[in-house]
């Protein structure tokens, strides 16, 4: 589903090249449920941003579903991962005037989804996670763990095949955390859902099924987790 | 999706309440200056295109003398009523030819008297021929174009005059007496028809057209001339240059017949340097080509410079405090990209924001235009009105145009600053880009302060030269002097000098308010000069109080004083020379008879007209010889403050003598003050800008303080961490603002001394520019500016610098 080959990423300055990334080479496939670990600095969110089309790779080949992205216009860019993507952030970034479902309605806007169907996802979604009762609510009327939640609903709203998450639990207490990562498993594991993940955490990371370590731009090790 | 913009714009502008008012209040002050000029400007192009017919009238304008205010010759509108003749018999083109009455500045109009009502004053009654109808295209309530002044005394009326006389418009075949001066008999007219008023405003204005017979002939001698407005309508619209090529060759050809057989033959008349000219000019242009003065455009065009600038400068400012606060857009911008959004939709989500604001602020505009307007009609004497607008489609249209407009223009920059932001950078909490378009701002707050502190400083200069002017010595009395609006009769100037209180009855045709100048050229040894004469009677000099500065005015004590006496004011004085009493000077009459006069006294010269004009050397006399001049003022010196008793006294009087005709007077007082209106119209209208322009300018400090403050809330925290107190932060912040506007204040010195100077030298008596404006304007800016900034500045102090750090 998604291969990499060769990718780098630097910032030239005063002529020196600062590397973020160097070669990374590797595939992930439809399902798998990757966690990305490493130090501060080494890389983890540049290589998610590249996945997900936000940020270009300064070399190196990137196909997602076999389509060569490094090759596309941005418009076709943007559709390609507004079809297939959801992003979950550390900071949630709801956006702070619009309302809970509003929010989870901004992507199927973008979509062109129908009204009729945009009104049944986002009601499915509201009560899969158990915030029907909030969907008038702005986001800072919110916990913390409530906004995650309308984050990762907001990401599903789309019907994307993988969803990129970096350090969803990262401003969440442990308990709020736990609930989160179950569902990011539950997702995977019910719905096939590729999930790829940012974490520092290594009890976060033994929700997926694969660990890539990351220092210094390159990649360490690639380890799978047996269930 | 569009809903939902229109939702996010709306919860946006509610969440920054101050913010959006700055912004929509600054917008809507930049309009309303604009659209009140778009208004006056419409108001203005819309003379005389009340019916497409019109495309085919064309005004007649003669090129010469005979009574333009500085004696040299000019365009004219009116013409030699002979020309029409001329026209009508040598032009084929020409279809028809009316000659109508002049608006005289003097002599307000008409005693109108309908059985046995009291007569009323009617203005703008004129006389023409029976071609006005058949020039002009004006719908008839009742009678018709071609019949209605077909005879002689017969009137056409409008609608109004009509209902103010009869009550009715059914007022055909209905008589009324119209009596033109005060001991007139006054004629009976007929009313043959009844007009509607146009729906746009006219050159020719009138209340009613009437047909004396005094324009169906013209004057037998040769050397007599009657002067009226000419129109012609041809048969088809036609090239003027062609046309008044011909015309140029009819009219001299015409001149040279006329002055055939004369003492003064046409080769003498062009000696002077004096070409004889006659032109027409489409009915179209007459509005913005008026003979001797600035036409309204040229008026105009500084004031539409200005009003087109505060717009831009309103529009500037919005742009400022949109991408200054764009930093809290950021996030929403990021997000919305991950989501999938195109730019495109970004930037059409933030225009329909900047449409939002604009639409409010348009609407904002046509409020406070609803609240302005009865104050600037009275201000400049219009009647423009924005709901009952002739051409209220075409406003509308050129309000959707400025709406669009000034939305794409206030939009564009921050649509695109916002939606350039790169969702990875704005997603991780940065986004330093705040630099960019600095130097812009500043030089536009610079900007905004030179034009500020210039009008400041012209407001203190204007008002200074008005206060000189209203305390000017007039080289008069204007005290307890009053000027009814008639000529000198010795029956009732000796029944007025019996009404105790009154000191002089005289009569003169040079007065504040109504001077009348007749040019003519004498010789002294043999010196030719030019000089204005001003028939008197014996009382008029000391009815007006003017000083004496050399030998006497004149008197009944000496007989010569009706025979050749004269005397001179100081103006004419100083082209004569010195030792002037009891001199002589020759003049040649029309006869080519010599005269001589006798110099016996020289007066200080005193004002009758605006200060804008230098009064001219001007020789008074009492006697005919040489011929006089008669012109409506009755002066009438009181000696004492209590005039209403006497004032009713004399109109008394006057009701028994003149019973069909109102007595009309003002005092010299209001004859000042109406000198002085002019001026203090147009600087009420820059205390209107300048009101704008300081506002605006202080919204845009406020803008940039914003901004500013906001960039710095780093610097802010660490400088307050290491210790600095409230006030050094403030101070810090307000010292990069003082520098720019004293930069500011360095700029428009010399723009406002350059302008003032030009302003001034507009008057013949004027004061040096002062220091004392640009002082204050200095001092008021920056202490204006200080206060402006400190808001924000003082904000930015108190916040708690913990805040501020976390973030990073």
């Amino acid at each position: 589903m998604i291969q990499l080959t060769n990718i780098e990423k630097y910032y030239a300055s005063k002529g020196v090249k600062n590397y973020v990334l160097r070669l990374v080479t590797t595939t992930i496939n439809q399902g798998e449920f990757v966690s990305v670990m490493g130090p501060s600095g080494a890389g983890k969110s540049t290589l998610l941003n590249i996945i997900g089309m936000l940020e270009e790779p300064t070399y190196g080949n990137y196909h997602f579903m076999g389509e060569d992205v490094t090759s596309l216009n941005e418009r076709k860019r943007i559709e390609l991962y507004r079809n297939h993507i959801g992003f979950v952030f550390q900071a949630y970034h709801l956006i702070d005037e619009m309302t809970v479902y509003e929010n989870i309605e901004a992507p199927l806007l973008y979509k062109k989804v129908g009204s009729a169907e945009r009104a049944s996802r986002i009601a499915d979604l509201l009560d899969r996670f158990n915030i029907v009762a909030k969907k008038d609510l702005f986001p800072n009327q919110l916990s913390g763990g409530q906004q995650q939640l309308v984050g990762i609903a907001r990401a599903l709203a789309a019907q994307p095949s993988i969803i990129l998450a970096d350090e969803p639990t990262g401003n969440l207490q442990s308990a709020q955390a736990e609930e989160i990562m179950s569902l990011f498993k539950k997702l995977n594991e019910e719905e096939g859902i590729t999930i790829i993940q940012v974490t520092h955490s290594e009890k976060n990371a033994q929700y997926g099924n694969r660990i890539l370590h990351i220092a210094d731009g390159l990649i360490k090790e690639d380890i799978k987790i047996q269930a | 999706m569009f809903r939902l913009n229109l939702k996010i714009a709306l919860r946006n502008l509610w969440k920054n309440k101050v913010y959006a008012t700055i912004n929509i209040v600054g917008l809507a002050l930049g309009l309303t200056a604009f659209v009140l000029m778009i208004l006056y400007i419409n108001h203005e192009e819309s003379y005389d295109k009340w019916s497409p017919d019109l495309k085919n009238v064309y005004q007649i304008r003669e090129k010469h003398d005979f009574f333009t205010p500085d004696n040299k010759e000019h365009w004219n509108e009116v013409s030699n009523s002979r020309i029409a003749n001329l026209i009508r018999t040598k032009l084929p083109q020409a279809v028809a030819v009316t000659k109508v009455d002049n608006d005289w500045s003097f002599g307000s109009g008409y005693s109108v008297k309908t059985d046995n009502a009291d007569p009323v004053m009617v203005n703008k009654i004129k006389d023409s021929d029976s071609s006005f109808f058949k020039v002009f295209d004006y719908q008839f309530v009742q009678g018709s174009a071609d019949q209605a002044l077909e005879n002689k005394n017969t009137i056409v009326l409008k609608e109004d005059l009509a209902l103010k006389l009869f009550g009715t418009t059914r007022a055909l075949g209905k008589t009324i007496k119209i009596i033109r001066w005060r001991d007139d008999k006054g004629d009976l007219f007929t009313v043959t028809g009844i007009v509607s008023e146009p729906k746009t405003p006219q050159s020719v204005h009138f209340s009613a057209i009437m047909r004396t017979g005094n324009k169906d002939r013209d004057p037998d001698e040769p050397t007599n001339n009657n002067y009226c407005l000419m129109f012609t309508k041809l048969n088809k619209a036609s090239d003027t240059l062609v046309l008044n090529q011909t015309l140029q060759k009819l009219y001299v050809d015409f001149r040279k017949n006329l002055l055939k057989g004369q003492e003064e033959d046409y080769e003498d008349m062009q000696k002077p340097k004096k070409l004889p000219g006659l032109k027409v000019i489409p009915l179209a242009t007459v509005h913005s080509n008026p003979p001797y003065t600035l036409s309204w455009f040229e008026k105009l065009k500084p004031v539409m410079a200005i009003s087109a600038f505060l717009l831009l400068v309103s529009i500037i400012n919005f742009i400022n405090l949109a991408t200054a606060q764009s930093v809290q857009r950021a996030k929403e911008v990021g997000v919305k990209k991950v989501l999938g959004s195109y730019k495109s939709q970004l930037t059409a989500q933030f225009l329909v924001e900047s449409g939002l604001q604009s639409l409010i602020s348009l609407f904002l505009c046509i409020v406070l235009i609803e609240m302005v307007l009865p104050a600037f009609n009275q201000q400049f004497n219009v009647a423009l009105s924005f709901w009952h607008n002739a051409r209220l489609l075409v406003l509308i249209a050129q309000l959707v145009g400025l709406f669009v407009f000034v939305t794409l223009l206030a939009g564009l920059y921050p649509a695109w600053v916002l939606s350039n932001y790169n969702p990875v950078a704005v997603l991780k909490g940065n986004y330093e880009n705040g630099l960019r378009g600095v130097v812009l701002r500043n030089v536009l707050v610079v900007f905004q302060f030179v034009i500020s502190v210039t009008f400041i400083i012209s407001i203190g200069v204007m008002e200074m030269q008005s206060r000189f002017m209203s305390s000017k010595d007039l080289g008069f009395e204007r005290g307890n002097l009053i000027n009814i609006k008639t000529n000198y009769e010795d029956n009732f100037a000796e029944r007025l000098k019996k009404i105790p209180g009154v000191q002089y009855v005289a009569t003169t045709t040079q007065v504040l308010g109504n001077s009348f100048n007749v040019p003519e050229e004498i010789k002294y040894k043999g010196k030719p000069i030019k000089l204005n004469t001003v028939t008197v009677t014996m009382d008029a000099l000391p009815a007006l109080g003017v000083k004496v500065l050399q030998g006497r005015i004149f008197s009944r004590e000496y007989k010569s004083d009706t025979v050749n006496t004269v005397v001179l004011n100081e103006a004419a004085a100083n082209l004569f020379g010195k030792n002037l009493i009891g001199q002589t000077y020759q003049k040649t009459d029309w006869e080519g008879k010599d005269n001589i006069f006798q110099v016996v006294g020289i007066i200080k010269n005193y004002h009758n007209e605006g200060f804008d004009k230098a009064v001219l050397p001007t020789v008074y006399k009492v006697t005919r010889l040489g011929g006089t001049s008669n012109t409506n003022n009755l002066l009438v010196r009181f000696n004492t403050a209590q005039h209403k008793e006497i004032i009713s006294k004399i109109e008394k009087e006057w009701r028994m003598l003149y019973p069909n005709f109102p007595i009309e007077y003002n005092s010299l007082d209001d004859a000042f003050s109406k000198v002085l209106e002019e001026n203090r119209r147009f600087m009420n209208m820059i205390v209107l800008f300048s009101l704008v322009s300081v506002s605006l300018s202080l919204l845009g400090l406020f803008a940039l303080s914003t901004f500013v403050a906001k960039r710095k809330t780093k610097e802010i925290a660490v400088r307050k961490v290491l210790g600095a107190s409230n006030i050094q932060i403030v101070s810090l912040l307000n010292k990069s603002f003082l520098i720019l506007v004293v930069v500011a204040n360095l700029v428009s010195w010399p723009v406002a001394y350059i302008i003032i100077k030009k302003w001034l030298e507009g008057f013949a008596y004027r004061i040096e520019v002062p220091f004392i404006p640009f002082a204050a304007a200095t001092l008021i800016s920056v202490i204006i500016a200080i206060l402006t900034v400190s808001i924000q500045a003082r904000k930015a102090a108190v916040t708690d610098p913990v805040n501020a750090l976390k973030y990073e």
